[in-house]
């Protein structure tokens, strides 16, 4: 599947509390080139899981509108928005996930359960998934038998089993070491850049920042600044 | 196997200590429902073999303790000198019984042979066992359960004592095993045998004393006709009486000792209740665990029905496996063991019908769907974004 660009314009979501208006994303507008890899940083509690929510789909604008390749997403039902996300992103989280009862390929193929395709079709996906990821030799352990680096690249190979045009990413180093992190970054790098995944990825970190062409800065509810990473130029890096 | 059905598998045991409990809890009520349906169909067959058999119960108006003349039953007769409508009165005195070195109790009567015979036809007697038993006052017709027992056969000797004054020991002799009898737990013998025991032994005790008379009728309309008469022939007399059809007789019978289906009924829908609560706290713990786990597959796309359906179909699988446990347990154990042999009172033994047992498991999906009712609705209205921001 072809790259999808990200256009969000003018996105407000406020969140009521205790009838006082909470305006986390206030006006916010942001365009993202299909296969772009786009890092999202600010201080805690600035929005930039709210942004990640809304680009994919799972929560709606207050106003304003967010496309993602063909689709605008402030036109769709929550039904709509669902079917979309199980063909079009793919999530990955900090906490990975995992359904702990589950295998690593099943975990995989668990989003394929959407699609219709022969069981060959489906196995020979899942393999793909989880070589790209590395992780070939690890397909029958349970999530409890894996380190969290592994469970994360688990966590990728499902979110790429079903070769979305968009990846979301919240914080996905955010709970692993130093080394695991660069890795789980490298694998990121070569979705992008082999697969010509466009990524969205929310981070803390300076170094996981500094895998991304872009480095975007949100601040009370704005872009407040971003920087272009000149170690990687804005087209994917051969 | 299918992924889908790999999840439900490994839902189903991941917390197998939990499944086992709601299973076990689910199991129970489906055993005492099959269990009791059996019982309460058992009695009703019973009663309605009662109620085919046209006979009248006449029994002391104060209760069943007080006794009645047995000059009585000529006067009953009396009143259909042509015996045609009403053909026998035959009165009845229980003894009981007991065997050396046993501790089960008996169920013995003493009865007006030759009356029995008439007002008894549906005990379908052969010519040489109603011969035996007329010829021989220490004659005795024994429940084929009762001689299943102790390994009776015709032409044995037994001896028996009563459980009522003088409780001396009685000789008798088999002349049947009653095999068509629908009671198969009770014995039968001569009043006249007993009387002379009790003669010889009390000889101060009043004698010629019945605990109830059976009327064998010729008709529905004389049955009908009978009941009403009988009690107005002994109106304003010392003793006077109270007559019914044998059907609401045994059933005053059964429930005067323990209403058992009322009682049955209530445990059933207790325990189902109970079952219920159970199923539904364990589908909510799980549901509680497992929230994460909804949020990520909402995100991952698949909708508000599949969560739901997920949840519901595994509601309903754990029960399921209860359900089947419960109504299979009692069945192979009556229907496929020698359980099924043991006779039980009035019954004889339970049968244990399959369509009971496939009620029990309909019943059973039905608490596993309750159960998962509310889980599977918060699944529904589960909003990803509120879900992972709880988690993260
Ligand atoms: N449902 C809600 N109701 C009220 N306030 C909310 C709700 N969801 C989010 N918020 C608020 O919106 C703000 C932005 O939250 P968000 O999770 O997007 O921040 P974040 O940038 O991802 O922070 P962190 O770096 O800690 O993950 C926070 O102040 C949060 O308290
Ligand atoms: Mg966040």
């Amino acid at each position: 599947m072809s790259a999808a660009d990200i256009v969000a314009t003018s996105v407000r979501k406020v969140y009521h509390k205790d009838r006082i208006e909470i305006p986390v994303l206030d006006g916010l507008s942001l365009k993202i080139d299909a296969g772009e890899f786009v890092v999202l940083m600010g201080p805690s509690g600035s929005g930039k899981s709210t942004l990640l929510h809304l680009i994919g789909g799972l929560d709606s604008p207050t106003s304003g509108s967010i496309r993602v390749g063909e689709y605008n997403l402030e036109r769709m039902t929550e039904r709509e928005l669902t079917a979309w996300r199980s063909r079009h992103v793919g999530f990955i989280f900090q906490m990975y996930h995992l359904v702990p009862v589950l295998t690593a390929a099943q975990n995989v193929e668990l989003p394929l359960l959407l699609f219709k395709m022969s069981s060959a079709e489906r196995r020979e996906r899942v393999a793909t998934a989880l070589k790209v990821v590395g992780l070939a030799d690890r397909t029958d352990h349970r999530p409890n038998q894996l380190s969290g680096g592994q469970e994360q690249r688990v966590a990728i190979a499902r979110a790429i089993v079903t070769d979305p045009d968009v990846i979301l990413a919240d914080e996905p180093t955010g709970d692993l070491d130093a080394k695991t992190s660069e890795e789980i970054l490298a694998l990121l790098n070569l979705l992008n850049s082999e697969f010509n995944k466009t990524i969205l990825m929310v981070t803390h970190d300076p170094r996981a920042a500094s895998h991304g062409q872009r480095v975007v800065h949100l601040e009370k509810g704005v872009l407040e600044r971003e920087e272009r990473n000149p170690a990687r130029p804005a087209m994917a890096a051969s | 196997m299918h992924l889908r059905l790999i999840y439900l598998y490994r839902n189903l045991t991941r917390n197998k200590q939990r499944t086992l409990l709601t299973c076990a809890a689910v199991a129970l009520p489906m055993v005492i429902y099959v269990l009791s349906t059996a019982v309460v169909s058992g009695v009703d067959a019973f009663l309605d073999n009662s109620a085919r058999q046209l006979r009248l119960a006449v029994t002391h108006k104060a209760s069943i303790i007080n006794m009645l003349p047995e000059g009585y039953a000529l006067k009953i007769k009396s009143l259909d000198p042509t015996g045609e409508r009403l053909r026998a009165a035959c009165g009845m005195r229980w003894i009981g019984g007991k065997m050396q070195n046993v501790t089960q109790p008996l169920s013995t009567v003493a009865v007006d042979a030759e009356e029995f015979i008439k007002a008894f036809d549906d005990f379908k007697l052969t010519e040489t066992e109603k011969a035996a038993w007329l010829r021989d006052h220490q004659a005795i017709i024994v429940g084929r359960g009762t001689a299943a027992i102790f390994g009776w056969k015709v032409g044995d000797r037994i001896s028996i004592r009563s459980s009522v004054p003088p409780y001396t020991s009685l000789e008798f002799h088999i002349v049947s095993t009653a095999e068509h009898a629908q009671d198969a737990n009770t014995n039968w013998c001569h009043r006249s045998y007993y009387e002379e025991d009790l003669k010889k032994n009390i000889p101060e005790a009043t004698q010629g004393m019945v605990s109830f008379f059976f009327v064998k009728c010729g008709s529905k309309a004389d049955l009908d006709f009978f009941r009403v008469e009988i009690d107005k022939l002994f109106a304003r007399t010392i003793d006077e009486t109270k007559t019914q059809d044998e059907k609401a007789f045994m059933n005053e019978f059964i429930t005067q000792q323990f209403d058992l289906p009322r009682n049955l009924t209530i445990l059933s829908i207790v325990t189902v209740f109970v079952a219920v609560m159970a199923a539904t706290n364990t589908m909510s713990m799980n549901f509680r665990d497992r929230f994460n786990e909804y949020a990520t597959l909402k995100a991952l796309g698949f909708g508000g029905g599949y969560v739901f359906t997920l949840i519901q179909t595994e509601s309903l699988g754990l029960c399921l496996l209860g359900g089947i446990f419960g109504a299979l347990m009692p069945y192979v154990a009556f229907m496929h063991t020698p359980l099924g042999r043991v006779p039980v009172p009035v019954i004889q033994h339970l049968e244990i019908r399959p369509i009971v047992c496939l009620h029990a498991i309909a019943i059973a999906a039905v608490i596993g769907l309750i159960a998962a009712v509310w889980p599977s609705v918060l699944a529904l209205r589960l909003k990803v974004v509120a879900a992972l921001r709880n988690l993260e």
